[in-house]
């Protein structure tokens, strides 16, 4: 179950009104206020006309109840009406915490894009084998050598 | 072999099997595979081959319509980058490697596993984002874009959304000559970093599609085998299969550039230049092998038609599946004739914005899926990646480090004084430009060399099989071959003997001269003696040549040519000859 939230909240800020788009990063959640920051960037990425215009200049506390059955069919799980009924509380609490946020005041903060950009954490173009493959290609369900079997694909309507 | 496993599926699901009429997808319920599609629409005209034709009367309808209409085309380019390793793990890439041997818990997407950048990854970015004259980001990131495949094992490829390490910039290009020539330049949008998926095998032999039906949800329900291997909470997908795919995930994690263009081009030719130019500059660059069939360059087209003078775009079409520059050209002749038969036919309305495959058996473009109704990915920024900072020294090393792009290339060859045909086949290889270079920087005449490598040297190279670097001639020797024949030394005809020995068999033109006693005769007595001793064995022909058949010059010419085994200076041969032959008469 633990899993399956953290799963829910990736999908949270795809039900965010349009022009709001949140970053959130691991390290700053709860910390202080200075090394967290909501971007300020308008995103106007539209390479098909199907990528998300966003921004997050907006402070909104109300933000939109959560559309849980969409979120399930987002993440491609399917929940029981029951288990919509038991997770949009759920859901709803983390947006309300989201809301929080966006009232913090920022707007003398300059904006970044990361919160933990001190490290870059480089690695150099050595190839290395992975010694345990045998047992990672053991775990997998279904392997026909030398391939991963899956079922053939699906085209969602 | 894949048709046996889906022998094995029909035969533990025997109730699976419904005729094809029964199926609709309307239902909602269904689920169908594109690629069975295809098989069917391929085995449909096999069967039918008497209506093949459609395209080219397409083609004659709207030629009259297609004068009124320009054409909008952009092109997305996906360029492997050649690093040794993965983009965010060690494991090596090779092309070719046994499937899903170069795997590792992180490009399998393993729970726990962090994946940590490849430094090469960002030094290749900086590199082609200055090539193509870009604005770099000093700061930019990485962010997770999510969609369900079975190639892409952790649910996600991580990407650059919406601060790409590069954006804005051009390229510039000249068009061959057979095709009107002309300079162009066209506009990059952006370039950004990110990794490629593993690779889903599709049967050849899909012969099955017309008998076999998917069955109605749930009982048959299959789970998503790739996907439950990560993770426990995608078991109860609902989805219908009919029978399995193959995954490689060899490929999965492998670093991409992905280049994005502004809309420039008008016409499939231009477009299939500016892939051309990316290949070039990538080869030049040294960032990638470029190489289409291989995958490592591969390019998605979108094309809208518009009338002219109308400032908005039309409703744009996608085109994947293009394999090769022709192929690029061709699909979108074909795609731009389509929508203008559509418009001349009142139904603009009927293109719709789409992915369409080029098929290159039938020549032409078909529907492979209609806009992906809410395709959400969901981007949010990589949580396990800090960002990508770049230093402005860092950025300056590299730019120092920079080759001389083909640009600027073809602009100093067009200096020399090299017509635009040469300067385009010198800059198209980066090693033959190169080795052209080289033969100039050692003296020798730039529209012989020139002439000797797109001539002889080329038509070696292909008889062969073989690259420029592979034959055994090096710069330095061509250089001195053409010195040698412009000097005197050897004739022309004898330094292409000296040229096919070198290409072959390497060693220096002064070596083979010498060993084979090849130096020109250019001693008027020499040649003399060898004159007097051909007209002396030739008593006949030198009896016709003086009643009046002049025309046996060549004859005796050739004589002398035989006599001194080609090394008789040749000027020098017929002044003697016609000296000696006009002299009694």
């Amino acid at each position: 179950m633990g899993s399956k939230a953290l799963l829910m909240l990736k999908g949270v800020s795809s039900m965010a009104p349009k022009n709001q788009i949140f970053n959130f990063n691991c390290k700053s959640s709860r910390s202080s206020n200075s090394s967290f920051s909501f971007s300020k960037v308008v995103f106007n990425h539209d390479k098909n006309n199907k990528g998300r215009r966003c921004s997050a200049t907006t402070t909104q506390s109300s933000l939109e109840p959560p559309d849980v059955s969409h979120l399930a069919e987002t993440a491609r799980i399917s929940l029981t009406p029951n288990e919509v009924e038991e997770f949009a509380p759920k859901i709803q609490q983390v947006i309300d915490w989201f809301g929080q946020l966006q009232d913090v005041d920022l707007h003398s903060i300059e904006p970044s894009i990361r919160a933990d950009t001190e490290d870059s954490n480089l690695r150099d173009d050595i190839p290395e084998t992975f010694e345990n493959r045998e047992s990672m290609i053991a775990a997998v369900p279904s392997y026909e050598e030398p391939y991963i079997k899956v079922p053939k694909v699906l085209n969602k309507e | 072999m894949m048709a046996s496993t889906i022998f094995r599926s029909i035969q533990n699901h025997p109730l699976l099997l419904y005729p094809t009429a029964l199926f609709r997808r309307k239902n909602g319920v269904f689920y169908c595979t594109m690629k069975s599609t295809e098989a069917q629409t391929a085995t449909q005209e096999k069967q039918k081959p008497q209506i093949k034709n459609p395209p080219r009367t397409q083609t004659k309808t709207s030629d009259k319509f297609s004068k009124d209409y320009e054409a909008v085309i952009g092109i997305e380019t996906h360029v492997q980058l050649n690093t040794l390793t993965k983009a965010f793990c060690g494991c090596p890439y090779n092309y070719g490697s046994p499937p899903n041997t170069s795997v590792c818990p992180i490009c399998m997407g393993l729970p726990g596993a962090l994946p940590v950048l490849n430094s090469k990854v960002i030094e290749l970015a900086v590199k082609v984002g200055l090539a193509l004259n870009s604005k770099l980001s000093l700061n930019s990131k990485f962010d997770r874009k999510q969609y369900f495949y079975p190639d892409l094992p952790k649910g996600y490829q991580i990407s650059q959304f919406d601060i790409p390490i590069a954006s804005g910039g051009y390229i510039d290009l000249d068009l061959p000559v057979e095709f009107g020539g002309g300079h162009r330049r066209f506009g990059i949008t952006r370039v950004h970093m990110e990794e490629d998926a593993g690779k889903l095998l599709h049967s050849e032999n899909e012969s099955y599609s017309q008998e076999i039906t998917a069955s109605p949800l749930p009982k048959y329900c299959t789970t998503f085998y790739c996907i439950e291997l990560y993770s426990s909470l995608l078991s109860r997908i609902y989805i219908v299969v009919f029978t399995f795919n193959q995954v490689d995930l060899n490929r999965a994690g492998v670093p991409l550039l992905e280049i994005v263009s502004e809309p420039d081009m008008r016409t499939g030719i231009e477009a299939a230049e500016y892939a051309a130019e990316l290949q070039r500059l990538v080869r030049y660059l040294g960032v990638s092998n470029g190489n289409m069939q291989e995958g490592s360059l591969r390019c998605d087209v979108n094309v809208s038609i518009r009338p002219i003078g109308q400032a908005q775009f039309g409703t744009k079409v996608e085109i994947k599946n293009l394999n090769s520059f022709s192929s690029v050209s061709r699909a979108i002749d074909f795609e731009i004739s389509r929508q203008v038969l559509l418009h001349s036919q009142g139904q603009g309305d009927q293109i719709t914005q789409e992915t369409r495959l080029w098929e290159e058996g039938a020549q032409k473009t078909v529907t492979m899926r209609k806009k992906e109704g809410l395709a959400d990915y969901r981007y949010f920024p990589e949580p396990d990646l800090p960002g990508v900072i770049l230093t402005k020294e860092y950025v300056n090393s590299i730019r120092d480090s920079l080759p001389e792009l083909p640009e600027v290339k073809r602009r100093r060859y067009e200096k020399m004084g090299l017509s635009m045909q040469d300067i385009l086949f010198l800059a198209n290889d980066v090693n033959v430009a190169e080795f052209f270079d080289a033969t100039i920087a050692k003296g020798a005449d730039v529209k012989l060399a020139a002439n000797w490598i797109m001539g002889d040297i080329a038509a070696y190279m292909k008889n062969e099989k073989l690259t420029i670097n592979e034959i055994k001639l090096i710069p330095q020797e061509l250089a001195e071959l053409i010195a040698s024949i412009k000097g005197g030394t050897i004739s022309g005809k004898i330094g292409k003997e000296i040229l096919f020995e070198l290409l072959a068999k390497g060693g220096t033109v002064k070596g083979l001269i010498k060993e084979k006693d090849l130096v020109q005769i250019v001693d008027p007595v020499e040649i003399e003696k060898i004159v007097d001793k051909v007209l002396s064995e030739n008593p006949k022909q030198l009896e016709q040549y003086r009643g009046g058949k002049t025309k046996l010059q060549g004859y005796f010419a050739g004589q002398v040519m035989k006599l001194s085994k080609g090394k008789a200076n040749p000027g020098l041969l017929n002044k003697i000859l016609l000296e000696k032959l006009n002299a009694q008469s």
